[in-house]
């Protein structure tokens, strides 16, 4: 402490202490001096011998100031400046620099900032990384392998499991809320009363509903805080108030904290209760329920998988498709899904961008740091040690990875605006900001690329001795020791460029597959909404009110066609059934199930389905006891491949007798109706007036349209208020729309490792091109002389040429090597499809070779013109 | 002509502080008379490095073990006196006494003869 105090006062004399020391050492000298000249030398030998004895003055001096204060940072301070300096002095190499670090930094950081949002920042709800979500595993069946659980499966677990300190179970449930203002249909899920004690969220106004208004079916809500201040202004005195949903009075109990969202949207509105009816509590094929449940502690995820599953298989033994397992998944894989590994895929590239781009810098700074030899020598000769040099070029490497920071953080924030897109849907819309966790991490990123590029120029800078940098007569030094390391270092970004180009090459194709991939209808201009039809209570009246709309609709100017569908296509995988065809034994036969989507009679023609055999729906096809049904491809040939297909008939299983026999009069070309990403599963569409009575809750509603389809919404929600003023219309969007977000991961995913690779290979290029240029001008004496003596420009040329093509040859061959594992790491982000290799890297070898031959040429066909007069007369 | 000089010892690393707290036991002094002081009293074993000899005494003068003030020499020159603190006497005791304990283990290893002697 008094040390502190004495530093901070000889802080403010530092001139004084500076005249001190030269007086103190001034004087010793003349001691020494005085004491030699005693022993017989004359004044001069004296003087001479007494200067040689102290050695380096300036070092003593040093070494002395290092006592007086904080040496390191005075010496970072004026390092530091001077890399200020240096950067003004050489523009055109700053600008170089700062703009590769900008691009590295700016695209780490970006992609950091979505991995921040999506895979670290803590999930609003105590204690996430215990809580998990259960399915039911139904590895036989046809529509897919991963289902809802059912309400007794949910009330079974939570009475008999021993993993979990609680299971809770949400179901889907829209809800039409009106009253005050228009009719407005919110998103609503159903939820049982420990939903909130499992999360460990609690309101921030009001309370949440009990289990005995969960069970009596009390009609108490709780919203959300969007809905809060949206629809009634923030106002205080919310909790309490009837609103009416559905028709019906409810109270407002409880309002969420602005963060809180759950799977599998962010967007939901209203929590009810579930308040199961009696048969849904024993309905082992009501597949509809989300069940999170929160971890005991100290069981661990694996644990919890044995003992569900062993469970699940005691509790549907009777269930007449046979017992099943269960998947037990973390809540933050489930929420994250597919982005999880785009996101890691596009962490690793960037930092492959930003390794490529330090390494470029490294050969820069090594080549100028051999330029510098002179300055270098003559630091050292007036008493730089060594550390001290390295010090000072990591200095300058620093100040350059500030600006370079300060750069990419600029070009970092419209990346990330094009970035939000990759925020899985359950998450909603979540803003990405430049928050103090990414600043940290650019930061970091920052001086590991300071240190990565800095260090090896740093210390090859400062091993020159002083009499090898003088005497070298000021030409600066060849350094031959350094050019394998150069090299060494275009082979490595060689090989990361290649890396990430196949793998951008990968991503791509397939982005293009799925863009092309057929959907089964035409997307363009097809506008699509839902509109509730709870205030609609018997069948008939349903149907009667669809058609209804569907005629208003079609008389909108613009409008081509409407039809409508029970659940828009790519958009939800449920609604399937169990179905037998005729010849099975009765009841409902494991494994055969089939989406059903109920369709009025022109829905085909509005979509633009195609037909593969016989015909679609027509007027003929009236409420009958005889009906008729469409089947999709994969249903066909499925059950009667090579036979006729045509006037086959099944019926829905779980109707028992009830049901009637459906006959098939057509066959569609597949259309993908759980979402664009999804292969097309079997599928059955009967049309509305012939449905056995299974009534929806929303009718999808598409229209085909001749202009712009968001020009034609005022009119549609008029025509349809003209019906009924208080009918809701609901999810008003585009067919385009739908398919881009489900297109979402993949088609941002490949556009930036696109972009990373194609930055890559300048980068690469550049570097290749710096080093021969770099080896052209400090040989230019050497091609000189060889001219001189004979050798002809074609094969200096060659011989130039050579040695940039056998690097990039090298870094070729590593990197497909490296290409090939990493791309078998990122399976996931090919969505099933195999991209043909050959092409990618037939592209990749060529693009590559092509590009780095420019840049060999450029230096090489310098060094080939060489003009050996000029070149030895330089010497 | 090197070769005739006796040979001289090495400053192990850390000693030249001791060597500078003993030296100002003695009594204040400047830089020149402590190097010529350690020189002779060491019989021209020890020479000090001008070269570390400068930085050790800022060094210690900024842990506060040694003070400064500008004072006349012998010879009648402002000449820089070092003279030793309350705080360096304390220190000068606790190396010395870690010095002796570590001189007289390096002895107890290097001649064993006394003690094997019954």
């Amino acid at each position: 402490m008094r040390s502190f105090l004495r530093k901070l006062g000889w802080l403010t004399r530092r001139s004084g202490k500076e005249a001190e020391l030269g007086e103190e050492l001034h004087f010793h000298l003349e001691e020494e001096a005085e004491e030699r000249g005693a022993g017989g030398l004359t004044e001069g030998e004296a003087r001479l011998a007494a200067r040689r004895e102290l050695g380096n003055l300036a070092l003593v001096q040093e070494n002395s100031r290092a006592a007086w204060g904080w040496f390191w940072l005075e010496q970072l301070v004026r390092d530091a400046s001077y890399g200020l300096r240096q950067v003004r002095r050489s523009r055109l190499f700053s600008g170089m620099a700062i703009a590769t670090l900008a691009l590295g930094i700016g695209g780490i950081t970006a992609v950091f900032s979505v991995f921040d949002a999506v895979l670290i920042r803590p999930l609003p709800y105590a204690d996430a990384d215990r809580l998990v979500m259960i399915w039911d595993y139904m590895g036989k069946a046809d529509v897919m392998t991963r289902h809802n659980p059912t309400p007794p499966e949910w009330i079974e677990w939570r009475r008999l499991n021993t993993v979990f300190t609680d299971l809770a179970s949400t179901q889907p449930g829209d809800a039409t809320l009106s009253g005050d203002g228009e009719p407005e249909q919110v998103p609503a899920r159903k939820a049982t009363w420990n939903f909130w004690s499992v999360l460990g969220v609690r309101p921030i106004a009001g309370r949440v509903f009990t289990e005995d208004e969960d069970n009596q079916s009390m009609r108490v809500v709780v919203i959300s805080y969007g809905l809060w201040q949206r629809r009634f202004g923030g106002s205080p005195g919310i909790v309490g108030r009837k609103i009416s949903l559905n028709d019906e009075p409810y109270e407002v109990i409880g309002v969420m904290p602005r963060g809180f969202y759950f799977m599998p949207s962010r967007e939901v509105d209203i929590w009810m209760p579930a308040s199961f009816p009696a048969w849904m509590r024993r309905n082992f094929t009501w597949h509809d329920a989300q069940i999170v449940a929160r971890l005991k502690p100290g069981v661990t995820l694996e644990q919890a998988r044995q003992s569900m599953t062993a469970l699940s298989l005691q509790v549907t033994a009777k269930d007449f498709r046979g017992p099943h397992p269960v998947i037990v998944m973390p809540l933050r894989e489930e929420i994250a899904g597919k982005t999880q590994t785009a996101l890691i895929w596009l962490l690793c590239a960037s930092a492959a961008l930003l390794a490529i781009a330090c390494v470029n810098l490294a050969n820069l700074l090594l080549s100028r740091g051999a330029a510098r030899g002179r300055e270098v020598a003559v630091r050292a000769a007036l008493g730089a040690g060594r550390g001290r040099l390295a010090a000072q070029f990591l200095t300058e490497s620093l100040v350059l990875a500030a600006f370079g920071t300060l750069a990419g953080l600029v070009l970092a924030l419209p990346a990330m605006r094009f970035l939000e897109r990759l925020v899985p849907e359950a998450m909603g819309a979540e803003r990405l900001t430049l928050d103090w966790r990414v600043l940290a991490f650019s930061g970091a990123a920052a001086i590991g690329a300071a240190l990565t590029f800095g260090l090896a120029p740093a210390l090859g800078g400062s091993r020159l001795g002083p009499q090898e940098g003088l005497r070298a007569g000021g030409r600066g030094t060849t350094g031959g020791r350094s050019h394998w390391f150069q090299h060494a270092l275009i082979v490595i970004e060689t090989a990361l460029a290649v890396v990430l180009l196949t793998c951008g090459g990968l991503l791509f194709q397939t982005f293009q597959h799925l863009r092309n991939t057929d959907l089964g209808i035409r997307s363009e201009r097809l506008l699509t909404f839902e509109t509730p039809l709870f205030r609609y209570k018997d069948f008939d009246r349903r149907v009667a009110f669809v058609n209804a709309e569907l005629e208003k609709v079609r008389a909108i100017p613009g409008v081509i066609s409407a039809g409508s569908i029970n659940v828009i296509p790519f958009t939800n995988f449920a609604n399937a059934t169990f179905y037998r065809l005729e010849g099975q034994p009765a009841g409902a036969v494991p494994g055969q199930v089939a989406l059903v989507r109920n369709v009025s009679r022109d829905y085909f023609a509005a979509v633009g389905a195609r037909l593969r055999e016989g015909r679609f729906f027509s007027a003929s096809d009236q409420k009958s006891d005889s009906p008729v049904a469409i089947v999709n491809e994969q249903f066909a040939n499925r059950h009667f491949a090579g036979r006729q297909e045509l006037g086959q008939r099944f019926k829905f299983g779980n109707l028992g007798q009830k049901g009637y026999w459906y006959t098939i009069v057509g066959v569609v070309k597949p259309i993908r109706e759980s979402g664009v990403l999804e292969e097309a599963r079997l599928a059955v569409y009967r049309v509305l007036e012939q449905c056995d009575q299974i009534g929806d809750l929303n009718a999808g509603m598409v229209v085909r349209t001749a202009v712009e389809p968001a020009s034609v919404v005022p009119a549609v929600r008029q025509a349809i208020w003209s019906l009924d003023k208080n009918q809701p219309l609901a999810r008003i969007r585009t067919m385009e729309e739908i398919v881009d977000r489900q297109l979402a991961t993949p088609s941002q995913s490949s556009a930036l490792s696109g972009a990373f690779a194609l930055l890559a290979l300048l980068l690469a290029s550049l570097g290749i091109y710096g080093v021969l240029s770099y080896a052209v001008s400090q040989r230019t004496n050497e091609i000189g002389v060889r001219m001189a003596l004979g050798a002809t420009s074609g094969q200096i040329l060659i011989a130039f040429g050579k040695r940039g093509l056998a690097l990039t040859i090298t870094g070729l061959a590593i990197g497909l090597v490296l290409a090939a594992i990493a791309a078998r790491s990122m399976t996931t982000l090919l969505y099933g499809f195999r991209p043909d290799y050959t092409p990618t890297v037939a592209a990749v070898s060529a693009i590559l070779l092509a590009v780095s031959a420019l840049a060999c040429f450029i230096p090489a066909r310098r060094a080939s013109r060489v003009d050996p007069i000029v070149a030895l007369r330089s010497e | 002509m090197r070769n005739d000089a006796p040979s001289r010892v090495e400053l192990l690393q850390g000693t030249l502080d001791l060597l500078i707290l003993r030296t100002l036991l003695a009594g204040p002094a400047h830089g020149h008379a402590i190097a010529k002081h350690i020189q002779r009293t060491s019989e021209d074993l020890l020479q000090v490095e001008t070269g570390s000899l400068y930085p050790a005494l800022h060094r210690l003068e900024a842990k506060g073990w040694i003070a400064a003030s500008w004072e006349l020499s012998s010879k009648g020159k402002r000449a820089r006196f070092y003279r030793l603190t309350t705080a360096g006497r304390r220190q000068l005791a606790a190396e010395q006494s870690k010095w002796d304990a570590f001189a007289r283990a390096m002895a107890l290893i290097l001649n064993p003869a006394d003690q094997e002697a019954p």
